[in-house]
Protein backbone atom coordinates (compact mmCIF):
# COMPACT_ATOMS: atom_id res chain seq x y z
CA UNK A 1 0.00 0.00 0.00
CA UNK A 2 0.83 3.29 -0.13
CA UNK A 3 1.42 3.80 3.32
CA UNK A 4 4.75 1.67 3.24
CA UNK A 5 6.60 5.10 1.12
CA UNK A 6 5.34 7.56 3.85
CA UNK A 7 6.46 5.83 6.93
CA UNK A 8 10.41 7.20 6.46
CA UNK A 9 9.27 10.00 8.32
CA UNK A 10 7.55 11.12 11.33
CA UNK A 11 6.46 14.22 10.34
CA UNK A 12 4.64 13.45 7.27
CA UNK A 13 1.37 12.02 6.69
CA UNK A 14 0.53 9.25 4.67
CA UNK A 15 -2.13 9.40 1.88
CA UNK A 16 -4.96 7.51 4.40
CA UNK A 17 -4.12 10.40 7.05
CA UNK A 18 -2.23 8.38 9.49
CA UNK A 19 1.24 9.17 10.92
CA UNK A 20 2.27 5.83 10.43
CA UNK A 21 5.52 6.44 13.32
CA UNK A 22 2.62 6.84 15.91
CA UNK A 23 1.53 3.57 14.97
CA UNK A 24 4.99 2.23 14.81
CA UNK A 25 5.33 3.52 18.32
CA UNK A 26 1.73 2.07 19.82
CA UNK A 27 3.00 -1.33 18.52
CA UNK A 28 5.93 -1.03 20.60
CA UNK A 29 3.40 -0.31 23.70
CA UNK A 30 1.57 -2.83 22.80
CA UNK A 31 4.50 -5.25 22.94
CA UNK A 32 5.52 -4.48 26.37
CA UNK A 33 4.59 -5.62 30.18
CA UNK A 34 0.70 -5.72 30.70
CA UNK A 35 -0.03 -2.31 33.26
CA UNK A 36 -3.22 -1.60 34.40
CA UNK A 37 -5.00 1.05 36.73
CA UNK A 38 -8.60 0.87 38.40
CA UNK A 39 -9.74 3.89 40.03
CA UNK A 40 -11.87 3.06 43.25
CA UNK A 41 -14.52 5.18 45.03
CA UNK A 42 -11.73 6.10 47.42
CA UNK A 43 -8.42 5.70 45.83
CA UNK A 44 -6.35 4.60 42.67
CA UNK A 45 -4.46 1.63 42.07
CA UNK A 46 -2.09 1.21 39.45
CA UNK A 47 0.18 -2.51 38.68
CA UNK A 48 2.45 -4.15 36.53
CA UNK A 49 4.13 -7.31 35.75
CA UNK A 50 7.74 -7.01 36.31
CA UNK A 51 9.35 -9.47 34.32
CA UNK A 52 13.48 -9.46 34.22
CA UNK A 53 15.16 -10.86 31.25
CA UNK A 54 17.12 -12.78 33.83
CA UNK A 55 17.14 -14.26 37.25
CA UNK A 56 20.56 -13.17 37.58
CA UNK A 57 19.16 -9.48 37.73
CA UNK A 58 18.77 -7.61 41.08
CA UNK A 59 15.01 -7.24 41.15
CA UNK A 60 15.39 -4.66 44.19
CA UNK A 61 17.19 -2.29 41.23
CA UNK A 62 14.15 -2.42 39.02
CA UNK A 63 11.31 0.17 39.60
CA UNK A 64 8.51 0.39 37.29
CA UNK A 65 6.20 2.26 38.99
CA UNK A 66 8.05 5.73 39.74
CA UNK A 67 6.18 8.57 42.09
CA UNK A 68 5.83 11.95 40.02
CA UNK A 69 5.09 14.24 43.08
CA UNK A 70 3.92 13.48 46.44
CA UNK A 71 0.07 12.43 45.53
CA UNK A 72 1.12 11.14 41.80
CA UNK A 73 2.63 8.00 40.39
CA UNK A 74 2.83 6.44 37.36
CA UNK A 75 3.39 3.50 35.15
CA UNK A 76 4.11 2.69 31.91
CA UNK A 77 4.02 -0.14 29.08
CA UNK A 78 6.51 -0.05 26.83
CA UNK A 79 10.43 1.47 26.29
CA UNK A 80 11.72 1.84 29.67
CA UNK A 81 14.44 4.42 28.87
CA UNK A 82 12.02 6.43 27.25
CA UNK A 83 9.94 5.76 30.45
CA UNK A 84 12.81 7.81 32.45
CA UNK A 85 13.24 10.54 30.57
CA UNK A 86 9.36 11.87 30.29
CA UNK A 87 9.51 11.01 34.38
CA UNK A 88 12.28 13.45 34.48
CA UNK A 89 10.52 15.96 32.77
CA UNK A 90 7.29 15.50 34.25
CA UNK A 91 8.67 15.85 37.89
CA UNK A 92 10.39 19.16 37.00
CA UNK A 93 6.96 20.42 35.37
CA UNK A 94 5.39 19.63 38.59
CA UNK A 95 8.19 21.39 40.62
CA UNK A 96 7.96 24.55 38.16
CA UNK A 97 4.41 24.31 38.68
CA UNK A 98 4.84 24.32 42.62
CA UNK A 99 7.49 27.15 42.83
CA UNK A 100 5.17 29.44 40.70
CA UNK A 101 1.93 28.48 42.43
CA UNK A 102 2.66 27.86 46.01
CA UNK A 103 0.48 24.45 45.56
CA UNK A 104 0.55 21.34 44.73
CA UNK A 105 -0.19 20.85 40.65
CA UNK A 106 -3.30 19.08 39.96
CA UNK A 107 -3.77 15.72 38.19
CA UNK A 108 -5.24 17.30 34.88
CA UNK A 109 -2.83 19.41 34.87
CA UNK A 110 0.51 17.41 34.99
CA UNK A 111 -1.64 14.73 32.40
CA UNK A 112 -2.00 17.80 30.38
CA UNK A 113 1.79 18.99 30.40
CA UNK A 114 3.22 15.82 29.72
CA UNK A 115 0.78 14.85 26.85
CA UNK A 116 2.43 18.24 25.27
CA UNK A 117 5.56 17.08 25.68
CA UNK A 118 4.89 13.90 23.95
CA UNK A 119 3.22 15.21 21.51
CA UNK A 120 6.04 17.68 20.56
CA UNK A 121 8.39 14.82 20.00
CA UNK A 122 5.66 13.80 16.99
CA UNK A 123 6.00 17.50 15.46
CA UNK A 124 9.52 18.13 15.11
CA UNK A 125 12.64 17.35 13.16
CA UNK A 126 15.07 14.64 13.88
CA UNK A 127 13.26 13.01 17.10
CA UNK A 128 11.42 9.98 17.64
CA UNK A 129 8.09 9.44 18.67
CA UNK A 130 8.48 8.00 22.87
CA UNK A 131 7.54 4.49 23.08
CA UNK A 132 5.75 4.54 25.98
CA UNK A 133 2.14 4.78 26.81
CA UNK A 134 2.23 5.84 30.68
CA UNK A 135 -0.94 5.06 33.24
CA UNK A 136 -0.71 8.38 35.67
CA UNK A 137 -2.71 7.39 39.27
CA UNK A 138 -3.20 10.70 41.45
CA UNK A 139 -5.10 12.33 43.95
CA UNK A 140 -6.09 15.97 44.52
CA UNK A 141 -9.05 18.34 45.08
CA UNK A 142 -11.08 16.49 42.28
CA UNK A 143 -10.86 13.16 43.67
CA UNK A 144 -9.19 9.81 42.61
CA UNK A 145 -8.49 10.17 39.09
CA UNK A 146 -6.83 7.61 36.34
CA UNK A 147 -5.46 9.21 32.97
CA UNK A 148 -3.79 6.89 30.61
CA UNK A 149 -1.52 9.07 27.83
CA UNK A 150 -0.36 7.34 24.31
CA UNK A 151 2.55 7.95 22.19
CA UNK A 152 0.41 10.73 20.23
CA UNK A 153 0.12 13.29 23.17
CA UNK A 154 -3.92 12.01 23.43
CA UNK A 155 -5.01 11.07 27.01
CA UNK A 156 -8.15 10.22 28.48
CA UNK A 157 -9.32 9.60 31.64
CA UNK A 158 -10.38 6.12 32.61
CA UNK A 159 -12.31 4.10 35.65
CA UNK A 160 -9.81 1.49 34.90
CA UNK A 161 -7.83 0.51 31.71
CA UNK A 162 -5.17 -1.91 31.00
CA UNK A 163 -1.79 -1.60 28.15
CA UNK A 164 0.57 -4.22 26.81
CA UNK A 165 0.58 -7.52 25.76
CA UNK A 166 -2.68 -9.48 26.39
CA UNK A 167 -4.37 -5.76 26.97
CA UNK A 168 -7.79 -7.35 25.24
CA UNK A 169 -8.03 -10.01 27.92
CA UNK A 170 -7.46 -7.60 30.67
CA UNK A 171 -10.08 -5.05 29.40
CA UNK A 172 -12.34 -7.61 28.91
CA UNK A 173 -11.86 -8.84 32.46
CA UNK A 174 -12.15 -5.48 34.06
CA UNK A 175 -14.92 -4.51 32.06
CA UNK A 176 -16.78 -7.35 33.54
CA UNK A 177 -15.44 -6.97 37.19
CA UNK A 178 -15.32 -2.92 37.52
CA UNK A 179 -18.20 -1.48 40.21
CA UNK A 180 -18.22 1.95 40.74
CA UNK A 181 -18.34 1.53 44.42
CA UNK A 182 -14.89 -0.54 44.61
CA UNK A 183 -12.81 0.42 47.59
CA UNK A 184 -9.29 0.69 47.36
CA UNK A 185 -8.72 -2.87 48.50
CA UNK A 186 -11.12 -4.68 46.21
CA UNK A 187 -9.05 -2.45 44.01
CA UNK A 188 -6.31 -4.28 45.07
CA UNK A 189 -7.27 -7.68 44.24
CA UNK A 190 -8.77 -6.97 41.06
CA UNK A 191 -6.06 -5.57 39.95
CA UNK A 192 -4.12 -8.82 40.95
CA UNK A 193 -6.80 -10.87 39.51
CA UNK A 194 -6.41 -8.91 35.93
CA UNK A 195 -2.66 -9.36 36.08
CA UNK A 196 -2.72 -13.16 36.85
CA UNK A 197 -4.86 -14.13 33.68
CA UNK A 198 -2.37 -13.43 31.49
CA UNK A 199 0.68 -14.23 33.67
CA UNK A 200 3.23 -16.78 32.50
CA UNK A 201 4.57 -18.56 35.58
CA UNK A 202 4.39 -18.05 39.41
CA UNK A 203 3.02 -14.54 40.23
CA UNK A 204 4.72 -13.38 43.68
CA UNK A 205 5.43 -10.23 45.37
CA UNK A 206 8.90 -9.98 43.34
CA UNK A 207 7.35 -10.02 39.91
CA UNK A 208 4.30 -7.69 40.06
CA UNK A 209 4.92 -4.00 40.97
CA UNK A 210 1.97 -2.34 42.71
CA UNK A 211 1.52 1.45 43.67
CA UNK A 212 -1.69 2.10 45.55
CA UNK A 213 -2.82 6.04 46.38
CA UNK A 214 -5.42 6.42 49.30
CA UNK A 215 -7.79 9.22 50.47
CA UNK A 216 -4.12 10.39 52.63
CA UNK A 217 -2.93 11.50 49.08
CA UNK A 218 0.18 9.74 49.32
CA UNK A 219 1.21 7.82 46.53
CA UNK A 220 3.28 4.67 47.75
CA UNK A 221 4.90 1.34 45.85
CA UNK A 222 3.73 -1.74 48.01
CA UNK A 223 6.46 -3.54 49.25
CA UNK A 224 7.24 -7.41 48.17
CA UNK A 225 6.01 -8.36 51.26
CA UNK A 226 2.64 -6.41 51.08
CA UNK A 227 1.91 -7.40 48.11
CA UNK A 228 2.40 -11.08 48.95
CA UNK A 229 -0.02 -10.87 51.59
CA UNK A 230 -2.75 -9.71 49.01
CA UNK A 231 -1.80 -12.51 46.96
CA UNK A 232 -2.60 -14.97 49.64
CA UNK A 233 -6.20 -12.98 50.70
CA UNK A 234 -6.58 -12.99 47.22
CA UNK A 235 -5.96 -17.33 46.91
CA UNK B 1 15.77 19.53 8.28
CA UNK B 2 16.23 21.93 11.44
CA UNK B 3 14.40 21.50 14.86
CA UNK B 4 10.91 23.36 14.81
CA UNK B 5 10.78 26.53 17.58
CA UNK B 6 9.29 24.75 19.85
CA UNK B 7 7.78 27.59 22.77
CA UNK B 8 10.98 28.10 25.46
CA UNK B 9 10.48 29.90 28.26
CA UNK B 10 12.42 33.05 28.81
CA UNK B 11 15.81 32.21 30.53
CA UNK B 12 16.27 33.51 33.53
CA UNK B 13 18.90 34.87 35.28
CA UNK B 14 20.03 39.06 36.43
CA UNK B 15 19.99 40.99 33.02
CA UNK B 16 23.17 43.52 33.20
CA UNK B 17 21.55 45.74 30.27
CA UNK B 18 20.56 48.46 32.88
CA UNK B 19 23.82 48.70 34.75
CA UNK B 20 25.47 51.09 32.51
CA UNK B 21 22.79 53.57 32.43
CA UNK B 22 22.15 53.39 36.54
CA UNK B 23 26.20 53.94 36.60
CA UNK B 24 25.79 57.08 34.68
CA UNK B 25 22.62 58.32 36.40
CA UNK B 26 24.42 57.69 40.02
CA UNK B 27 27.41 59.97 38.38
CA UNK B 28 24.57 62.90 37.74
CA UNK B 29 23.29 62.52 41.54
CA UNK B 30 20.86 60.37 41.24
CA UNK B 31 20.26 58.38 44.13
CA UNK B 32 18.82 54.88 43.73
CA UNK B 33 14.86 53.63 45.24
CA UNK B 34 15.64 52.01 48.82
CA UNK B 35 14.67 47.89 48.42
CA UNK B 36 13.20 46.22 51.47
CA UNK B 37 16.40 44.90 53.78
CA UNK B 38 15.89 42.20 56.66
CA UNK B 39 18.22 44.32 58.69
CA UNK B 40 18.18 40.84 60.95
CA UNK B 41 20.23 38.96 63.49
CA UNK B 42 20.20 34.99 62.48
CA UNK B 43 22.19 32.45 64.55
CA UNK B 44 22.61 28.87 64.36
CA UNK B 45 24.53 26.48 66.63
CA UNK B 46 24.98 22.86 66.65
CA UNK B 47 23.85 21.24 69.79
CA UNK B 48 24.47 17.64 71.21
CA UNK B 49 21.38 15.93 68.92
CA UNK B 50 20.89 18.60 65.84
CA UNK B 51 21.05 21.92 64.78
CA UNK B 52 19.09 24.93 66.65
CA UNK B 53 18.42 28.22 64.62
CA UNK B 54 17.18 31.33 65.44
CA UNK B 55 16.32 34.75 64.13
CA UNK B 56 14.17 37.97 64.74
CA UNK B 57 11.25 39.14 62.75
CA UNK B 58 11.83 42.45 61.75
CA UNK B 59 11.74 43.98 57.61
CA UNK B 60 12.97 47.14 57.75
CA UNK B 61 12.80 49.79 54.05
CA UNK B 62 15.40 52.24 55.60
CA UNK B 63 14.30 53.47 58.18
CA UNK B 64 10.72 52.43 58.40
CA UNK B 65 10.26 48.72 59.78
CA UNK B 66 8.19 47.52 56.94
CA UNK B 67 6.60 44.14 58.27
CA UNK B 68 7.01 43.24 62.22
CA UNK B 69 6.54 39.79 61.98
CA UNK B 70 8.00 38.60 58.90
CA UNK B 71 9.48 34.63 58.65
CA UNK B 72 13.39 34.60 58.29
CA UNK B 73 13.68 31.29 58.54
CA UNK B 74 13.06 29.52 55.03
CA UNK B 75 12.50 25.79 54.52
CA UNK B 76 15.29 23.94 52.39
CA UNK B 77 14.12 20.25 52.84
CA UNK B 78 12.36 18.40 55.81
CA UNK B 79 15.84 18.16 57.37
CA UNK B 80 17.21 21.24 56.39
CA UNK B 81 16.32 24.92 56.97
CA UNK B 82 18.05 27.79 56.28
CA UNK B 83 17.84 31.75 58.32
CA UNK B 84 18.09 34.66 55.50
CA UNK B 85 19.45 37.88 55.66
CA UNK B 86 20.18 40.87 53.78
CA UNK B 87 17.28 42.23 50.53
CA UNK B 88 14.08 40.14 51.17
CA UNK B 89 13.48 39.00 47.91
CA UNK B 90 16.78 37.93 47.45
CA UNK B 91 16.97 35.51 50.55
CA UNK B 92 13.11 34.63 49.61
CA UNK B 93 14.19 33.71 46.04
CA UNK B 94 17.45 31.84 46.32
CA UNK B 95 16.27 29.74 49.25
CA UNK B 96 12.60 28.68 47.39
CA UNK B 97 14.61 27.62 44.13
CA UNK B 98 17.22 25.63 45.64
CA UNK B 99 14.88 24.04 47.76
CA UNK B 100 12.91 22.95 44.44
CA UNK B 101 16.16 21.74 42.95
CA UNK B 102 17.01 20.01 46.28
CA UNK B 103 12.76 18.32 46.02
CA UNK B 104 13.97 16.99 42.49
CA UNK B 105 17.19 15.45 43.58
CA UNK B 106 15.54 13.65 46.31
CA UNK B 107 12.98 12.45 43.24
CA UNK B 108 16.06 11.00 41.31
CA UNK B 109 17.80 9.84 44.03
CA UNK B 110 15.59 8.15 46.45
CA UNK B 111 17.71 9.84 49.04
CA UNK B 112 17.27 12.29 51.70
CA UNK B 113 18.46 15.88 51.11
CA UNK B 114 22.05 16.52 52.64
CA UNK B 115 23.16 19.46 54.15
CA UNK B 116 26.27 20.10 52.11
CA UNK B 117 24.30 19.77 48.78
CA UNK B 118 22.55 22.70 49.71
CA UNK B 119 25.02 24.10 50.33
CA UNK B 120 27.15 23.86 47.60
CA UNK B 121 24.17 24.65 45.22
CA UNK B 122 23.75 27.97 47.00
CA UNK B 123 27.40 29.19 47.16
CA UNK B 124 27.34 27.96 43.09
CA UNK B 125 24.44 30.61 42.71
CA UNK B 126 25.56 33.35 44.67
CA UNK B 127 28.79 33.18 43.28
CA UNK B 128 27.61 33.42 39.84
CA UNK B 129 26.05 37.10 40.53
CA UNK B 130 29.16 37.83 41.94
CA UNK B 131 27.73 39.43 44.88
CA UNK B 132 24.65 41.10 42.89
CA UNK B 133 22.58 38.49 44.91
CA UNK B 134 22.07 40.72 48.08
CA UNK B 135 21.75 37.26 50.40
CA UNK B 136 23.80 36.31 53.69
CA UNK B 137 22.73 32.82 55.36
CA UNK B 138 23.11 30.46 57.97
CA UNK B 139 21.81 27.05 56.67
CA UNK B 140 21.62 24.31 59.10
CA UNK B 141 20.37 20.64 59.07
CA UNK B 142 20.96 16.86 60.17
CA UNK B 143 21.34 14.19 57.29
CA UNK B 144 23.25 10.74 57.35
CA UNK B 145 26.04 12.18 57.93
CA UNK B 146 25.48 14.11 60.87
CA UNK B 147 24.51 17.99 62.05
CA UNK B 148 25.58 20.40 59.94
CA UNK B 149 25.75 24.18 60.23
CA UNK B 150 26.98 26.55 57.57
CA UNK B 151 27.10 30.91 56.71
CA UNK B 152 27.18 31.74 52.91
CA UNK B 153 28.15 35.15 52.23
CA UNK B 154 26.91 37.45 49.54
CA UNK B 155 29.93 36.49 46.86
CA UNK B 156 29.68 33.06 47.39
CA UNK B 157 32.22 32.37 50.05
CA UNK B 158 31.10 29.74 53.04
CA UNK B 159 31.84 28.74 56.71
CA UNK B 160 31.43 25.64 58.47
CA UNK B 161 31.06 26.40 62.19
CA UNK B 162 29.98 25.37 65.38
CA UNK B 163 28.17 28.77 66.08
CA UNK B 164 27.44 31.03 63.60
CA UNK B 165 25.66 35.02 63.43
CA UNK B 166 24.68 36.92 60.35
CA UNK B 167 22.93 40.19 59.72
CA UNK B 168 23.59 43.74 61.30
CA UNK B 169 22.75 41.93 64.53
CA UNK B 170 25.44 39.88 64.14
CA UNK B 171 28.03 41.22 66.71
CA UNK B 172 25.55 41.19 69.63
CA UNK B 173 24.22 37.86 69.23
CA UNK B 174 28.27 36.52 68.56
CA UNK B 175 28.87 38.52 71.88
CA UNK B 176 26.35 36.18 73.58
CA UNK B 177 27.64 32.89 71.79
CA UNK B 178 31.29 33.38 72.14
CA UNK B 179 30.66 33.56 76.12
CA UNK B 180 28.59 30.86 76.86
CA UNK B 181 28.89 28.71 74.08
CA UNK B 182 30.24 24.87 74.99
CA UNK B 183 29.80 21.88 73.08
CA UNK B 184 27.02 19.08 74.26
CA UNK B 185 24.21 21.51 74.90
CA UNK B 186 21.06 19.85 75.96
CA UNK B 187 18.22 21.15 73.77
CA UNK B 188 16.44 23.48 76.16
CA UNK B 189 20.30 25.05 77.12
CA UNK B 190 20.61 25.49 73.28
CA UNK B 191 17.39 27.20 73.00
CA UNK B 192 18.27 29.19 75.74
CA UNK B 193 21.54 30.76 74.38
CA UNK B 194 19.99 31.32 70.98
CA UNK B 195 16.91 33.20 72.22
CA UNK B 196 19.35 35.52 74.64
CA UNK B 197 21.64 35.85 71.32
CA UNK B 198 18.42 37.13 69.17
CA UNK B 199 17.06 39.28 71.86
CA UNK B 200 20.58 40.72 72.15
CA UNK B 201 20.31 41.37 68.89
CA UNK B 202 16.92 42.87 69.47
CA UNK B 203 17.54 45.16 71.88
CA UNK B 204 20.74 46.80 71.00
CA UNK B 205 20.36 46.66 67.30
CA UNK B 206 18.17 49.32 64.82
CA UNK B 207 17.57 46.81 61.97
CA UNK B 208 16.28 43.86 63.88
CA UNK B 209 13.61 43.77 66.31
CA UNK B 210 10.20 42.38 66.98
CA UNK B 211 9.97 38.79 68.24
CA UNK B 212 12.23 35.95 68.02
CA UNK B 213 11.75 32.27 65.43
CA UNK B 214 13.41 29.40 66.44
CA UNK B 215 13.63 26.20 65.09
CA UNK B 216 15.23 23.05 65.73
CA UNK B 217 16.49 20.03 63.79
CA UNK B 218 17.83 16.48 64.88
CA UNK B 219 18.00 13.42 63.29
CA UNK B 220 14.36 12.42 61.80
CA UNK B 221 12.58 14.91 63.47
CA UNK B 222 12.02 19.09 63.29
CA UNK B 223 10.57 21.66 65.45
CA UNK B 224 9.50 25.24 63.82
CA UNK B 225 8.94 27.36 66.62
CA UNK B 226 7.41 30.31 65.02
CA UNK B 227 7.25 33.38 67.56
CA UNK B 228 8.99 31.16 70.23
CA UNK B 229 9.35 34.59 72.38
CA UNK B 230 7.39 37.39 71.81
CA UNK B 231 9.97 40.62 73.76
CA UNK B 232 8.28 43.59 72.44
CA UNK B 233 4.08 43.24 73.13
CA UNK B 234 1.99 46.01 72.42
CA UNK B 235 1.35 46.46 76.53
CA UNK B 236 -0.32 50.28 76.35
CA UNK B 237 -4.16 51.15 75.43
CA UNK B 238 -5.69 54.07 76.72
CA UNK B 239 -8.27 52.99 78.54
CA UNK B 240 -10.21 56.12 77.79
CA UNK B 241 -10.36 55.72 74.16
CA UNK B 242 -10.06 57.86 71.64
CA UNK B 243 -11.36 61.54 71.91
CA UNK B 244 -11.80 64.06 69.06
CA UNK B 245 -9.75 66.91 70.20
CA UNK B 246 -12.31 70.00 70.04
CA UNK B 247 -16.36 69.63 70.74
CA UNK B 248 -17.49 67.75 67.72
CA UNK B 249 -21.28 67.85 67.09
CA UNK B 250 -22.58 64.53 65.36
CA UNK B 251 -25.67 66.05 62.57
CA UNK B 252 -26.47 62.64 61.05
CA UNK B 253 -25.87 58.79 61.32
CA UNK B 254 -25.71 56.58 58.63
CA UNK B 255 -24.83 53.08 58.61
CA UNK B 256 -24.44 51.28 55.05
CA UNK B 257 -24.06 47.73 55.52
CA UNK B 258 -21.55 46.68 52.64
CA UNK B 259 -23.16 44.20 50.15
CA UNK B 260 -21.53 41.09 48.04
CA UNK B 261 -20.33 43.24 44.95
CA UNK B 262 -19.74 39.61 43.47
CA UNK B 263 -22.63 37.58 42.69
CA UNK B 264 -22.71 34.00 42.34
CA UNK B 265 -24.69 32.24 39.57
CA UNK B 266 -25.27 28.42 41.17
CA UNK B 267 -25.64 26.92 37.94
CA UNK B 268 -23.68 28.42 35.17
CA UNK B 269 -22.26 27.33 31.95
CA UNK B 270 -19.15 25.24 32.50
CA UNK B 271 -16.06 26.69 31.03
CA UNK B 272 -14.60 25.51 27.50
CA UNK B 273 -10.97 23.60 28.16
Amino acid sequence: MGDSQYSFSLTTFSPSGKLVQIEHALTAVGSGQTSLGIKASNGVVIATEKKLPSILVDESSVQKIQCLTPNIGVVYSGMGPDFRVLVRKSRKQAEQYHRLYKEPIPVTQLVRETAAVMQEFTQSGGVRPFGVSLLVAGYDDNGPQLYQVDPSGSYFSWKASAMGKNVSNAKTFLEKRYTDDMELDDAVHTAILTLKEGFEGQISGKNIEIGIIGSDKKFRVLTPAEIDDYLAEVE
Amino acid sequence: MSKAAVDLPPKGGFSFDLCKRNDMLAKQGLSGPSFRKTGTTIVGLIFQDGVILGADTRATEGPIVCDKNCEKIHYMAPNIYCCGAGTAADTEAVTDMVSSQLQLHRYHTGRESRVITALTLLKKHLFNYQGYVSAALVLGGVDCTGPHLHTIYPHGSTDTLPFATMGSGSLAAMAMFESKYKEGLSRDEGIQLVVEAICSGIFNDLGSGSNVDVCVITKGHKEYLRNHLLPNPRTYVNEKGYTFPKKIEVLMTKITPLKERVEIIETGDAMEE
